[in-house]
């Protein structure tokens, strides 16, 4: 518990990196989300837990305005990265999303070389003056994403061929490879068997040092474990947001305690 | 008894066997159908199968062996001294069996006995091919007495042969009927019998297709053989010069044409493939559905257009165009018909293969993909670029293959967009023509068929035949050995 107090308190010091507020999302006539308030901590890791179909992927992607490219979406409110609004007519999503990544429940590797995977964001966004600086980006996220042992000599060999956990850390190093402020993952560890999911695990933990992370998932152990902060979605309705402590161990809404408890979701 | 009513009677007596071998498995078990090992309609469809299949290719079989059998018989009776200077035996036979059939038709309209209308005729050879014009056959020479004694001959031979197959079909199914009936049996598996049937039809089914392709090339190979005897192999396949004489001594080298089939393929595909390529991309990557419902059908709408009607538009609308306003400013040529003509026009109708194929391999990229590069903020163009065009690119080169055979096997736009002249050279806006043309061509012309001007017609048919299957045969090993490269 020591060390909880400890990201505890590292928490308090952080300052808010993305601050939504009143954010609506329909789908159609369905109203997806209502009315959510959250404010995401630099620096820090925050889960979004909740049962199926209860809006918090869809509100993670309206972060990187995924949501753009389903058509019949709307999304009203405020979602504010650094006190500016994403929504902003002025606002390019393909600039928010070089910095806002995002990392896919399923490892979606593209069919290109390990190389040309990590390679393809800053080659987009002209990170690199050379192929030198290139080398030098795609070595450092393959180590970040704790992959380049296994990589460094087969890195012309194509990105597919990586087993499951593999190509869902070369899909963490692809995302990092833009250097973005925020990473966004949706049930990363949902494919992944338990080594590699443990792998994984511990690379969020790292990154937080550099990023603030925002993770779905749907194992409340896993919130538990690399979590500072958690956030209970239900129905639509951000029901509870807190420090990941007290949520699993003192919630203050019955909700949120009949699903950590497994009686409802 | 004329061959259609035969069939209309076994496939009544099998209707009937049907109704007979379901009532009789219901009787056979007093009507509990749990006793039976198949349905009642499983026993009506195994005595409808040996009621009609038996006959019916008893009949097919009978159909094709009888004339076989009948010339042999009746061949002899035409000694080679009954054969005119100038002409061949069968001939003659050929002959024989049309004023066969004529007698029928003089017997049918003459109204008399039979024995009456044929003895007269007998004596009084000479107006016999009058009387046979009259009945509506042709001759081209007097009947001599021979040919007509054998064409009665084979008139009697075919009558009789018909009259045994009747008796031997109906025979034969109601033999199958009684057979079917006699073994519904409650322990008869008439389920497995009539699956098996079904499955032996489908078989034969895809076999009909492969056995039709075997037998298109053996023809062509056959005749090409023939070709090669009468004229050098190696001219046909290394000469330049195209010049096909009526009186004989030929140069037919393939060269010329193969270069315009070549050239028109390529402009048609330059045209093509950039054209077919982007709108499939707009509509997999851009259009809305609403857009997308309207486009692709619209688009597919080309591929509907016959051949005919886009020659017209390349001879009426395209040719004078190009002719107008590119060929004669430039001083490139003064005629309408030219490769170029044929192939901008060959390549709007290969747009809708291009397209509408690589549109469907284009959406079967998984939107994953996608996603993962929109994520890494690509723009939806880079993302095109980069990722779904790789990952689609395999299917994409299987579609562009298909839609250049396709090109290399058209006819009517070259023949009335880019003329008939066969010619080498690089200039588009002249006259060319391809291998397909000067099939039809040689084929129609008036040289005797045994001729090599005739003959060539095959062996360039079997090179295009050659051609096409191994694009296409690279086009299924490209779509084939890269298709799970994104799974």
């Amino acid at each position: 518990m020591d060390d909880m107090r400890l990201a505890d308190s590292a928490v308090k010091a952080a300052e808010t990196k993305i601050a939504a507020r009143k954010v609506q999302v329909f789908y159609g006539d369905s109203h997806a989300i209502k009315d959510v308030d959250i404010d995401i901590a630099d620096r820090t890791v925050t889960a979004f837990i909740g049962p199926s179909g209860c809006g918090k992927s869809t509100f993670l992607r309206c972060l990187n305005r995924m949501n753009d490219t389903i058509p019949a979406c709307r999304v009203e409110g405020d979602i504010l990265l650094d006190g500016e609004d994403i929504y902003d007519k002025r606002v390019d999503p393909v600039q928010l999303r070089a910095r806002v990544g995002m990392v896919f429940q399923k490892p979606n590797p593209f069919p290109k070389s390990i190389y040309e995977n990590v390679a393809y964001g800053p080659k987009i966004h002209g990170l690199a003056r050379n192929k030198a600086e290139l080398d030098e980006i795609v070595e450092s996220s393959l180590r970040r994403a704790a992959l380049w042992n296994e990589a460094k000599d087969r890195l012309s060999a194509p990105g597919t061929g990586l087993s499951g956990g593999q190509q869902q850390r070369l899909c963490i190093a692809r995302a990092i490879a833009t250097s973005p402020e925020v990473l966004l993952m949706d049930e990363p560890c949902s494919a992944l068997d338990p080594i590699a999911t443990a792998q994984v695990e511990e690379l969020i933990d790292e990154l937080r040092a550099q990023f603030s992370v925002v993770i779905v998932t749907h194992s409340m152990q896993q919130a538990a474990r690399v979590s500072q902060r958690t956030a209970f979605f239900h129905l639509g309705n951000l029901v509870e947001y807190g420090e990941t402590g007290q949520i699993f161990t003192n919630p203050r809404d019955p909700r949120t305690e009949s699903y950590i408890t497994g009686r409802i979701g | 008894m004329t061959n259609g009513i035969l069939v209309l009677i076994v496939m009544a007596l099998a209707a009937a066997a049907h109704v007979l071998a379901r009532r009789r498995s219901l009787a056979v078990v007093a009507g509990d159908i749990k006793k039976l090992h198949s349905l009642p309609a499983h026993h009506g469809q195994t005595g409808f199968l040996f009621t009609a299949v038996p006959a019916l290719l008893l009949m097919a079989l009978w159909l094709v062996v009888q004339p076989f059998v009948i010339d042999a018989r009746v061949g002899g009776m035409i000694a080679d001294s009954d054969v005119p200077a100038g002409s061949t035996h069968e001939l003659v036979m050929a002959d024989v069996r049309r004023i066969s059939d004529g007698l029928d038709t003089v017997v049918a309209l003459g109204g008399s006995g039979e024995e009456e209308a044929l003895a007269s005729m007998r004596a009084d050879s000479s107006a016999v091919r009058a009387r046979l014009a009259k009945a509506g056959v042709a001759l081209g020479d007097n009947v001599g007495d021979a040919a007509f004694t054998a064409a009665a001959a084979h008139r009697a031979l075919v009558h009789s042969g018909r009259n045994a197959m009747t008796a031997a079909v109906l025979a034969l199914a109601v033999a199958g009927l009684g057979f079917g009936l006699s073994r519904v049996r409650p322990d008869f598996r008439a389920r497995i019998a009539s699956e098996r049937f079904v499955t032996g039809l489908l078989i034969a089914s895809s076999l009909i297709a492969i056995l039709t392709t075997l037998g298109i090339v053996a023809s062509l190979l056959f005749e090409t053989l023939h070709f090669f005897r009468l004229y050098p192999a190696s001219d046909f396949f290394f000469s330049t010069v195209w010049n096909p004489q009526f009186r004989g001594g030929s140069d037919l080298g393939i060269w010329p044409l193969l270069w315009g089939t070549i050239y028109v393929s390529l402009i048609a595909l330059v045209v093509a493939v950039p054209v077919g390529l982007m709108s499939a991309i707009y509509l997999s990557e851009y259009a809305s559905a609403r857009m997308r419902a309207w486009v692709k059908p619209a688009i597919e709408i080309l591929a509907g257009i016959p051949t005919i009607v886009y020659g017209l538009f390349a001879l009426i609308t395209v040719g004078p165009i190009l002719r107008d306003y590119f060929a004669q400013p430039f001083g490139l040529g003064s005629s309408s018909s030219s490769v170029m003509t044929a192939g901008i026009v060959m390549g709007i109708m290969v747009i809708p293969f291009v397209s509408s194929l690589s549109d469907d391999i284009i959406n079967a990229v998984p939107q994953s993909l996608r996603d993962g590069s929109l994520a890494l903020g690509a723009t939806p163009s880079e993302t095109v670029r980069q990722v779904v065009f790789p990952a689609a690119l395999p299917g994409i080169v299987g579609a562009i293959l298909l839609a250049a055979s396709r090109a290399i096997g058209e006819t009517m736009i070259v023949v009335m967009g880019a003329g008939a002249a066969a010619k080498l050279s690089l200039n588009p806006f002249e006259a060319m023509t391809t291998v397909t043309v000067k099939i039809v061509s040689q084929l129609t012309g008036d040289t005797e068929f045994a001729s090599p001007e005739t003959l060539v017609a095959f062996a360039l048919g079997l090179t295009l035949f050659v051609m096409t299957l191994a694009l296409n045969i690279l086009a299924l090993y490209i779509v084939r050995k890269y298709r799970e490269q994104y799974e």
